[in-house]
């Protein structure tokens, strides 16, 4: 063979018959090539195009905004909750490509330490590092032209409270989770935090939505209600420092103090004492600081509650406002006895108007026996039960507009052992528990003429579209005594408070009635601690009839004497020099 | 036959040196370059530009770079290939000739200084010499060193007939190729422009007239070889898993096989257009250089898909006219080298694309970012652009330019052959 010319032989073949077979080879390849996109383009075109929109479409929850919580100061309205977009800066440690220069530049501008920045950046577990949260609009757009590697921000809403830590316990706060936690927060959840809309888009592969794209679905969020409470701001803020000053003297660690309406139920200020910083929750450590307690801690009331009983035993006729009895100053019910404190006086005749003023136990007892004839029997346990429960409402929440509201305790009537002596005991507020808020609706019930209003803190709702819901004071139950008990407990109260002594005097043709209250506090290994006690008052001040029914609750004062009359008499006191100095109690007509 | 070793080895120590080999077509008479070469360069060039400008904004987003990063380096790329074009085209490839040692030592020279430098992030290889803001890929300087080198050699040894002579032909080859290889595949961990040297070389040699046989024994090394590379990297052998099955690994190794799939399939006939590719958008790894023909099947459909495609068959049909129609032996053979390279490119691109092979990391010629590989690839376009000035107007097979072809030199088509060549060359060469 000779190699020298390049003739094609069998085994040998020609230069360029080599070229075209390798030519063919890859006119082949292009024809396959061809026949492989027309299947993967046209033929599984459904099949891919549905895997790129599962990969590339992604929805998004639009966080509507929240509603603003706001009350009346006098005629204006005035913001309580508000809400701040701010900012959260966050990084990706995988993806920070010059970590010292990143680190210095961020910290310049959120303030922070630069080296916990970059031990932050050294993070290898995660890839998402929160750098700093709340940052302004202008931080977040300094950040934002930095074009930093790994770095972003990312809007949050946040609560903002213009009165600060006012009415804290009442407002409740939103937590990390954008969830409405305690007060009106958290019973308005769902009106507060309106409709989330919803975005359907094609997204980059960092979820971020590109520009109009017609696969695109938006749906608007639909902004959470604006609530407006029946809060009376300043009345409010002079309630929480009168409060304070209270316990501060009283020597006691927590109270609780309220005004409520008794002809609407509206509550007016509602105070609660210790209190928290809502826009700092999370700095809260002791979360019992979070309640309200006016509403969510039901406490044994003590002889408050004789007002009560005497409406009661009033509205059923077995007993009249001038009736008078003799009292042994003793009844002795399932082995145990009912006593006085010492200042009664041992037995003697007495009437209705001592009983409440002398605070007898025994007095409140025989009320409770004359609705049973003569004896606490099933009959008087029955109507007593009928009153609590069902005509003053303890025993079940109130269905006030707050977070964890409690019912409270009320022993059954027909069920248990000792019952004549738990009865006796409840007459006077002990054996039982109501929350403070309770006893004020229920007191409201008795002076305003018989109608149980349901206790509310919204005023009015005004939706996205400014349309105004007025919450309309709602009576849950009518005739819960007759108008003329009421006028009756009102005479006799104002007889109570006549009694006694406050300081400074109340001056002025004024109705203001009131009761003490001291309750044995329970000690939880059972029995009641021989030394603490709680205080409490339950009055009311007006001019014909009462305006304003306010409850006052002290715990565990430390400067001995009564806490009735020593601790929660003296706040009850101000709170009613507050309200006639300032929010125009009018005056009786009727002298 | 048993002293042909250390011949042979004669013969490799002088390759370059063109002392003994003329080339004949520049002697012959010059007429006008095939411009369909110039026009599916630049048609493929301009693709690239408009698919890589409209997909900035969406790199430049994910990346944390200007607007006009990607399509200013694009067009800086374009042009530096254009003038490479434009010198090549008129230098006579004699001087490419000569040049094959220069080109050897500066390509192993490069291979040396890339060990060097830093290892790159991505590909956890050095394949990239950075410096002063210009990254230069070393494989595509090794290709052009090769695509010279070999058709020289291989020229050289036919023309003194020692094409199917094994210790004198295939062994250097074959010794050459496997340092080549092992430093492209192992060093620099770049199988694919392994192939393209392969498919290079081999189809420079295939062409040149190596026996059948032979070849075919090669062609058997050369897939073991391939094989063994593939099993003895954790990586590729993830990668070459991935491949058999892709969809059942698309979280992780198969991920940029399935998004690869994905921005196909979802073209369907005509695309999404030109804006409106989403898989750029940071769905699929490197949108604008390897993965550039899956976004182009996103945009354009299968209209757009087929075209290209097509374009590259158009492209592959000129060169093998240009290849069938050069007289001169080591012309023929560099336009076999750049026939070889770009479809080579062309075809384990696309094959990955269409998950009709496993992923490499290389570009789609001439439309792919990247400006080593574009550069060096139109530059040996256009010395093709060059010898296509002197093709015969008919198919001919090579001329040997020695002694025996002066026999023949009256005959053909009477171009090309006007002078007498180194006899001794032909008596040295003859078995």
């Amino acid at each position: 063979m000779n190699p020298f010319t390049a003739r094609a032989t069998k085994s040998n073949p020609s230069a360029n018959q080599r070229v075209r077979f390798w030519y063919g080879v890859l006119m082949f390849i292009i024809i396959l090539f061809i026949t492989r996109l027309f299947y993967l383009q046209i033929i599984r075109h459904d099949h891919y195009r549905q895997l790129a929109l599962q990969g590339q479409l992604k929805q998004y929850s639009i966080e509507p905004e929240r509603g603003a919580i706001k009350a009346y100061s006098g005629s204006q309205l005035v913001p309580l909750v508000l809400n701040q977009k701010l900012h959260t800066l966050y990084g990706d440690p995988k993806l920070i490509i010059n970590s010292q220069k990143t680190a210095k530049t961020l910290a310049a501008i959120t303030k922070s330490d630069e080296s916990e920045y970059l031990k932050l950046f050294k993070k290898a577990d995660t890839r998402y590092v929160i750098l700093a949260k709340r940052l302004s609009e202008e931080q977040k757009n300094k950040i934002d032209d930095l074009k930093l590697a790994g770095i972003g921000t990312q809007p949050v809403n946040y609560r903002i409270y213009p009165q600060g830590t006012l009415a804290s316990q009442l407002l409740g706060f939103v937590n990390n989770q954008g969830k409405g936690s305690y007060g009106v927060e958290e019973a308005l959840n769902k009106k507060l935090a309106g409709t989330p809309g919803m975005l359907k888009a094609i997204t980059d592969a960092n979820g971020v939505p590109l520009a109009a794209s017609e696969d695109n679905i938006q749906v608007d969020p639909k902004a959470g209600e604006q609530v407006v409470l029946t809060i009376d701001v300043p009345m409010q803020k002079q309630l929480e420092r009168i409060l304070k000053e209270g316990l501060d003297k009283a020597k006691s660690q927590s109270g609780s103090a309220l005004i409520i309406d008794p002809d609407t139920g509206a509550v007016k200020a509602m105070a609660n004492w210790p209190t928290y910083d809502p826009a700092e929750f999370f700095k809260v450590e002791d979360g019992d600081v979070f309640n309200n307690a006016s509403v969510s801690s039901p406490l044994e009331v003590g002889s408050i509650m004789k007002t009560l009983t005497a409406s009661a035993a009033l509205n059923q006729g077995v007993v009249q406002p001038d009736t008078t009895y003799y009292d042994p100053g003793k009844w002795t019910l399932d082995g145990h006895n009912v006593t006085n404190i010492e200042e009664v006086g041992g037995p003697g005749t007495h009437n209705i108007a001592d009983i409440l003023n002398k605070s007898i136990n025994t007095g409140a007892t025989w009320l409770l026996m004359q609705m049973g004839g003569g004896e606490i029997n099933q009959q008087a346990r029955d109507r007593w039960h009928d009153y609590m429960v069902n005509r003053y409402g303890f025993g079940n929440p109130t269905g006030i507009e707050q977070g964890y509201e409690a019912g409270g305790y009320v022993p059954s009537p027909r069920k248990g052992f000792g019952l004549s002596l738990a009865y006796a005991n409840t007459s006077f507020g002990q054996a039982m528990t109501a929350t403070p808020l309770q006893m004020a609706a229920a007191l409201s019930s008795v002076v305003n003429g018989g109608d149980y209003y349901k206790p509310h803190l919204v005023d009015r709702i005004v939706a996205e579209d400014g349309s105004i819901k007025i919450n309309k004071p709602e009576i849950v139950r009518k005739n819960v005594v007759s108008p003329k008990v009421g006028r009756d407990i009102q005479k006799l109260m104002e007889y109570v408070v006549e009694k006694h002594t406050f300081n400074p005097k109340f001056s002025g043709n004024y109705s203001i009635g009131g009761k003490t209250g001291t309750a044995q506090i329970a000690d939880p290994s059972g029995g009641y601690y021989p030394d603490r006690y709680n205080g409490t008052y339950l009055g009311f001040v007006g001019g014909d009839k009462p305006e304003y029914v306010i409850t006052v609750r002290v715990n565990d004062p430390k400067i001995g004497g009564y806490a009735g009359s020593g601790a929660a008499q003296p706040i009850f006191g101000t709170i009613t020099h507050m309200l006639i100095d300032n929010f125009g109690v009018p005056t009786k007509t009727n002298q | 036959m048993n002293d042909k070793p250390r011949r042979s080895s004669n013969n490799l120590n002088r390759r370059g040196t063109s002392g003994d080999y003329k080339i004949l077509g520049e002697s012959g008479r010059k007429h006008k370059p095939d411009y369909w070469i110039l026009i599916l360069s630049v048609v493929l060039l301009s693709v690239g530009l408009v698919v890589v400008y409209s997909i900035s904004p969406g790199l430049a987003a994910s990346q944390n770079v200007s607007q006009n990063y990607f399509i200013t380096k694009q067009i800086i790329d374009v042009g530096l290939g254009l003038m490479a074009f434009a010198v090549a085209a008129f230098l006579p490839t004699k001087i490419w000739f000569r040049a094959t040692i220069p080109l050897v030592v500066a390509a192993i020279l490069a291979s040396i200084i890339v060990m060097f430098t830093p290892v790159d992030a991505v590909y956890q290889a050095h394949r990239w010499i950075r410096f002063a803001g210009i990254s230069f890929q070393v494989a595509e300087l090794i290709k052009l060193a090769v695509l010279i080198g070999s058709a020289g050699f291989l020229a050289r040894q036919w023309s003194r007939g020692r094409i199917e002579d094994f210790n004198g032909t295939l062994k250097p080859l074959l010794v050459m190729l496997i340092i080549i290889a092992s430093i492209v595949a192992k060093l620099q961990s770049d199988l694919g422009s392994t192939a393209v040297i392969v498919m290079m070389l081999g189809m420079m040699a295939f062409v040149a007239g190596i026996p059948l046989k032979r070849a075919l024994v090669f062609g058997a090394v050369v897939l073991a070889i391939g094989l063994l590379a593939i099993s003895t990297s954790s990586y590729r052998r993830e990668r070459f898993a991935t491949y058999l099955s892709p969809e059942t690994n698309c979280q992780d190794s198969g991920y940029q096989a399935c998004q690869a799939l994905i921005s196909v399939g979802s073209g369907g006939v005509f695309g999404l257009g030109l804006g409106h590719s989403v898989q750029a958008y940071g769905y699929l790894p490197e949108a604008s250089d390897d993965s550039i023909f899956a976004i182009m099947a996103e945009k354009f459909g299968f209209i757009g898909t087929a075209s290209i495609v097509i374009i590259y068959g158009v492209f592959i049909s000129r060169l093998k006219k240009v290849i069938e129609r050069t007289v001169d032996q080591f012309n023929r053979l560099i336009v076999v080298g750049v026939l070889a390279w770009l479809s080579t490119q062309m075809v384990i691109n696309v094959g990955a694309m269409v998950g009709l092979l496993p992923i490499k990391g290389i570009t789609l010629p001439l439309i792919s970012q990247g400006g080593t590989s574009l550069v060096f690839l139109t530059a040996a376009l256009g010395i093709v652009f060059n010898i296509s000035r002197y093709t015969s107007y008919n198919v001919t097979e090579p001329r040997n330019n020695s002694a025996q072809n002066l026999k023949t030199s009256h005959s053909l088509d009477g171009r090309g052959v006007r002078r007498a060549y180194n006899a001794s060359a032909v008596s040295r060469s003859r078995p």
